[in-house]
C-alpha cells in the first residue's frame, strides 16, 4: 500500500533521513524503531508532507505522492497523530474530532449551516471507538495527558484514513494508559481494518503487536522484517548497545 | 535616445537631488537600524520607535537651549538626547516590557503602540504643540559645491555619519561578546537561557541600544527639520518599510533598504512629483515578490 | 443562544430602536457612528480573534469601501444605491489582492507587509487630489433622501449593521468558522487533517474585508464624507484596541470595545486635549491586567471556564 524508496532529507548539512526504505502492506501493523534521533519523526513528516524530501519517492496505493503538502496526503487517505500532543486546545473534545470529520467530508467552505448540527453521529462513533465519548464536552486543554494522546488518535481517525500513522503513541503514558493504547491499536486494526504504521521506543509494545518492523539508525534503514528476524539481527543489537532497554 | 536619458539622469542637478535625498535617508537608516535590531532579537515591531525619535528631537532642542545653542549646545544635544531616550526606554523595558516577553507577539506589538500613544501626548504636555527649531553650529552651516552645485554641509555631514554608525553597529553586533549573544538569542532564546545567560538582560541591552539609535536619529535631524508633533507618524511607516526591504534584524539590510528607499523616493519625485512618495512602497512590493523575507538574510 | 442572552440582546435592540426619539440628534449621530465602528472592529476580529490572522492594517478595506462609494457618487455620478453595493465589493477585491501577496508569509511578516501595502494605498489616495480629494477628502456626499436625514441614516445603519453582524455570526458558527478557529488554534494540525490553511485564511480575510467595506459605506451614509485618515495605520490599531478591550475571543466584544472607546473619546476630549494619552494608558492596563477583554472576563466568570490566550 505504501512504498518509500530512497527517501532523504538533510537540514543544513545534518542528514536526518538517509535513503530510507519502507514497505507497508494493506492491513498490516508496521513499526519503525530506532534509537533517539534516528529520524523516525522526520520520516513520518516526509511521508505525510509536512516537509519536502530532498530526494526519493513515496508511493501510496500506486500513486506517487512525494512532496505533496500535508493537507493533500490527508485527502488521499493518510492521517497521522503527533508525538507531542498537537490538538485544538481551546475547543472541546467533540469539536476537535468534528473539525477532522468536517475536513474529511469537504464541508469546510460551508458558510451557513451551524456546525453543531453536522456530523454529530460520525463524530460520536469515533469518540466511542476510542473510549472518549464520556468526556466529549470537556475542553481538551484540561484533559489528562493519556486522554490527550487518545484524542490525538481520534482526530486522526476523523479523516477516515486507510493508513494511520502514529508517532510514538505511548510516549509519556503510564502503564495502564499504555495498555489502553495498545488495545486500541489492536482494535483499530482488527475491527476497522486500518493499516497502521507507528514508531515507538517501547520494545515490548512493538514486538507484541507489530507484524513487521523497520529499523532506523542515524537516518538509514538497517532492516525491514518480521519481529523474530529483527530480534536476532546483530546490527540491531549493536545499534541499541549502550541504550538502556525500555521496560 | 537612451544615452540622452542616462545623460539626463547623470546631470549634476539630478545627482545632487539624489544625494540630498540620500542624506535625509541616513536618518531613516539610523532609526531603522535600531528598529531592525529590536525586531531581530526581541521579535517585537516597536511602533513606539517613531515616538522615541520624536522625543530625541525635542530633547535635542531642550539640551541645545540649556547649553546656549551654538557649538556646545549642538554637540551636547547629540550626546545627551539619545542618552535621554535610552534612559526612557530602559525604564519602560524594565518596568513593563520585561514582564511580558512570554506573551503573544501581537500583545507586545499593541503594547508598543500604547507607548507610542502615551509618548505622543507626553511630548505635547512637556513641550507644547508649536514648532521648535534647533540651530546647528556654524561650521556645519552653509554649503559646499558638489558636482558644481551648492550642497548643504550639514547634509554632507549626515552622509558621512551614516556609514560610520553602520560600521560601529556592525562591530558591536559581530565583534563583541554581547553582540554574539544577542544574535544567538535572536535565533533561539531558550537555548541561550539554558546555557546560563541572562536572556532578560540581553534583551534589555538590545532594546536600549535600539532606542538610543532612534534618539540619535531624532537629535541629528533636529537642525534641518521642524521639530513638531506628528513627526513620528510618517517616520515609523518609512522605517518599517526599510526594515522589511532589508531583512529583519539585519543592519546592512537596513542600510541597503534605506539606500533603496532614498533612491526610489528621489527618482520618484523627479519623474512623477505628485506620486513620488509612492515609489518606495512600490519598491517594497517588487522586493517582496521575489524575496519575501527581505533582500538580506533576516535573523528569523 | 441561551434565554438570558436573547433577552439582553432584545433589550438592547429595543433601546436602540427608540433612541432617536428620546435623545438629541447628536446622540443619534454618535450611536450610528459607534455601531459603524463596532461593525468595522467586528470584521477585523473575524480575521484576528477568530482566525488568528495578524490583520494589522484592516482600516484600508474600510477606507477603500468608503472611498469607492464616495467617488462613485460624487466623481462618477452613479446612483448611490449602486455605489453602496460596489463599495464592499471593492473592499473585498482589495483584500483579495493584498491577501494573495501577504498570505504566504507567516504571522508578523504578514502583518507588517499588510501595513506597508495598506500605506501604499493611503499614499496614493492622499496624493491623488483630482480623483480622491487628496488630503481634504470628499465632503457633502449626497445620499438618497430617505436615508439622508439623521433618523434615516440611523435606522439604515442599524439595519445594515445588524444584518452584517448576523451574517458574520452565522459564518463563524458554520463549518468554515469551525475550521477557521481550528486553524487559529493549531495550523499544523489543521493542515494534517486535510485543511488547506492558506486558502481558508485568504477566504477569511476577504470576508473580513467585505464587511469592513460595508462599514465604510455606512460611514458615508452617516457622515456624508470621507477622508484619508480612514486609511491610515493609526485607525487600524485603534480598532484593534477596541477589539482587545472588548474581548477578542468573543463575538460582541469588539462592538462593546468600540462603544466604550468612542464614548470615552467623545467625552474625555471635552475635558482634556490628552485623549491619546488616556487611550495609551487604557491599552496598557488592558494588556497587563485584562488581556481577555471585558466581555471575555464576563464570560470567564459566567461560565467558569478560562478563555486564556494562546502562549506561543
Amino acid at each position: 500500500m505504501l512504498q518509500v524508496k530512497g527517501l532523504s532529507k538533510s537540514f543544513g548539512g545534518f542528514m536526518a533521513v538517509n535513503k530510507a526504505t519502507l514497505n507497508v502492506n494493506k492491513g498490516e501493523i508496521v513499526a519503525v524503531i530506532g534509537p533517539n534521533g534516528a529520524g523516525k519523526t522526520t520520516l513520518f513528516n516526509l511521508i505525510t508532507g509536512l516537509i519536502k524530501p530532498d530526494e526519493g519517492q513515496v508511493v501510496f496505493k500506486g500513486e506517487e505522492i512525494t512532496g505533496l503538502p500535508a493537507h493533500q496526503t490527508c485527502k488521499r487517505g493518510i492521517t497521522r497523530s503527533f508525538q507531542v500532543v498537537n490538538i485544538f486546545s481551546r475547543l472541546t473534545v467533540f469539536e476537535n474530532v468534528r473539525i477532522s470529520v468536517l475536513s474529511q467530508q469537504k464541508k469546510t467552505y460551508n458558510w451557513f449551516t451551524p456546525s453543531r448540527n453536522l456530523f454529530n453521529k460520525e463524530t460520536s462513533e469515533i469518540l466511542e471507538s476510542v473510549g472518549l465519548i464520556g468526556k466529549k464536552d470537556n475542553v481538551c486543554g484540561a484533559l489528562s495527558h493519556g486522554d490527550q494522546k487518545i484524542l490525538e488518535i481520534a482526530i486522526a481517525l476523523g479523516g477516515s484514513p486507510e493508513l494511520l500513522i502514529l508517532d510514538e503513541p505511548t510516549a509519556g503514558l503510564s502503564p495502564e494508559e499504555t495498555t489502553r493504547c495498545i488495545d486500541l491499536i489492536k482494535q483499530l486494526s482488527a475491527h476497522l481494518g486500518l493499516t497502521i504504521l507507528f514508531c515507538e521506543h517501547d520494545m515490548e509494545l512493538v514486538f507484541a503487536i507489530a507484524n513487521r518492523i523497520m529499523v532506523m539508525v542515524r537516518g538509514s534503514t538497517i532492516l525491514q522484517g518480521p519481529p523474530k528476524e529483527v530480534r536476532s539481527h546483530k546490527g540491531v543489537q549493536d545499534a541499541y548497545l549502550g541504550e538502556s532497554e525500555y521496560a | 535616445m537612451t544615452l540622452d536619458v542616462i545623460a539626463a539622469f547623470c546631470s549634476p542637478g539630478v545627482l545632487c537631488q539624489i544625494l540630498l535625498g540620500l542624506s535625509r535617508t541616513v536618518i531613516l537608516f539610523i532609526v531603522a537600524s535600531g528598529l531592525s535590531l529590536i525586531l531581530g532579537v526581541l521579535r517585537i515591531p516597536n511602533i513606539a520607535h517613531g515616538s522615541l525619535y520624536m522625543i530625541g528631537a525635542f530633547m535635542a532642542y531642550t539640551v541645545s537651549k540649556v547649553f546656549g545653542g551654538g557649538m556646545t549646545g549642538y554637540w551636547m544635544a547629540i550626546l545627551l538626547a539619545p542618552l535621554g531616550v535610552a534612559l526612557v526606554s530602559f525604564i519602560i523595558e524594565r518596568g513593563i516590557f520585561s514582564r511580558l516577553y512570554e506573551r503573544e507577539h501581537i500583545m507586545l506589538f499593541l503594547l508598543t503602540f500604547s507607548f507610542a500613544l502615551v509618548f505622543g501626548d507626553l511630548v505635547k504636555m512637556v513641550w507644547g504643540a508649536e514648532y521648535r527649531s534647533v540651530s546647528m553650529p556654524r561650521f556645519l552651516q552653509g554649503s559646499i559645491p558638489i558636482f558644481g552645485l551648492p550642497f548643504p554641509i550639514y547634509n554632507f555631514f549626515l552622509l558621512l555619519i551614516g556609514p560610520i554608525v553602520a560600521i560601529v553597529l556592525w562591530l558591536i553586533v559581530n565583534k563583541t561578546k554581547m553582540g554574539k549573544i544577542s544574535r544567538a538569542a535572536a535565533v533561539d532564546r531558550e537555548m541561550v537561557g539554558a546555557v546560563g545567560i541572562n536572556v532578560s538582560l540581553v534583551f534589555c541591552i538590545v532594546f536600549v541600544i535600539g532606542c538610543f539609535l532612534a534618539g540619535l536619529g531624532g537629535a541629528l535631524v533636529a537642525p534641518i527639520v521642524n521639530v513638531v508633533l506628528g513627526m513620528d507618524h510618517t517616520l515609523i511607516m518609512e522605517a518599517f518599510l526599510i526594515v522589511i526591504i532589508g531583512g529583519l534584524g539585519n543592519i546592512w539590510g537596513a542600510l541597503l533598504g534605506a539606500f533603496i528607499f532614498g533612491i526610489t523616493q528621489s527618482l520618484g519625485i523627479l519623474i512623477w512629483p505628485q506620486f513620488g512618495i509612492v515609489f518606495p512602497y512600490a519598491a517594497v512590493i517588487v522586493v517582496l515578490s521575489f524575496r519575501p523575507t527581505g533582500l538580506l538574510k533576516s535573523t528569523w | 443562544m441561551g434565554g438570558r442572552k436573547s433577552i439582553i440582546l432584545l433589550g438592547i435592540a429595543a433601546a436602540l430602536a427608540l433612541l432617536p426619539f428620546g435623545l438629541p440628534r447628536f446622540y443619534t449621530y454618535l450611536t450610528a457612528l459607534i455601531v459603524t465602528t463596532g461593525l468595522l472592529s467586528t470584521s477585523l476580529n473575524f480575521a484576528l480573534g477568530f482566525g488568528g490572522i495578524y490583520q494589522l492594517h484592516h482600516a484600508v478595506f474600510y477606507g477603500a469601501g468608503a472611498y469607492a462609494t464616495a467617488v462613485m457618487i460624487t466623481k462618477l455620478g452613479y446612483n448611490p444605491w449602486l455605489a453602496f453595493i460596489v463599495g464592499p465589493l471593492v473592499a473585498a477585491a482589495l483584500s483579495f489582492f493584498i491577501g494573495i501577496i501577504c498570505i504566504r508569509l507567516s504571522k508578523l511578516y504578514y502583518g507588517m507587509l499588510q501595513i506597508s501595502l495598506g500605506s501604499l494605498v493611503w499614499a496614493i489616495v492622499f496624493r491623488w487630489y483630482s480623483f480622491t480629494g487628496g488630503d481634504d477628502g470628499i465632503h457633502g456626499i449626497s445620499v438618497p433622501s430617505m436615508i439622508s436625514s439623521s433618523k434615516g441614516a440611523y435606522y439604515f445603519t442599524m439595519v445594515v449593521a445588524g444584518l452584517s453582524l448576523f451574517l458574520m455570526y452565522r459564518i463563524l458558527r458554520s463549518p468554515f468558522g469551525s475550521t477557521l478557529q481550528g486553524i487559529r488554534d493549531n495550523a499544523v494540525r489543521s493542515q494534517a487533517v486535510g485543511v488547506n490553511v492558506r486558502r481558508h485564511q485568504l477566504t477569511a480575510v476577504v470576508i473580513a474585508g467585505f464587511f469592513a467595506g460595508i462599514a465604510g459605506v455606512l460611514f458615508v451614509v452617516v457622515d456624508n464624507s470621507v477622508f484619508p485618515d480612514m486609511l491610515f495605520w493609526t485607525l487600524s490599531l485603534e480598532i484593534t484596541i477596541m477589539a482587545l478591550v472588548g474581548g477578542w475571543f468573543t463575538f460582541l466584544g469588539p462592538m462593546l470595545g468600540a462603544a466604550l472607546i468612542v464614548l470615552l473619546r467623545t467625552f474625555v476630549s471635552t475635558y482634556t486635549e490628552y485623549w491619546t494619552f488616556a487611550l495609551g494608558i487604557l491599552l496598557m492596563l488592558v494588556i497587563l491586567f485584562l488581556p481577555e477583554g471585558i466581555l471575555g472576563k464576563v464570560f470567564e466568570i459566567w461560565k467558569r471556564r478560562p478563555l486564556a490566550e494562546v502562549r506561543e
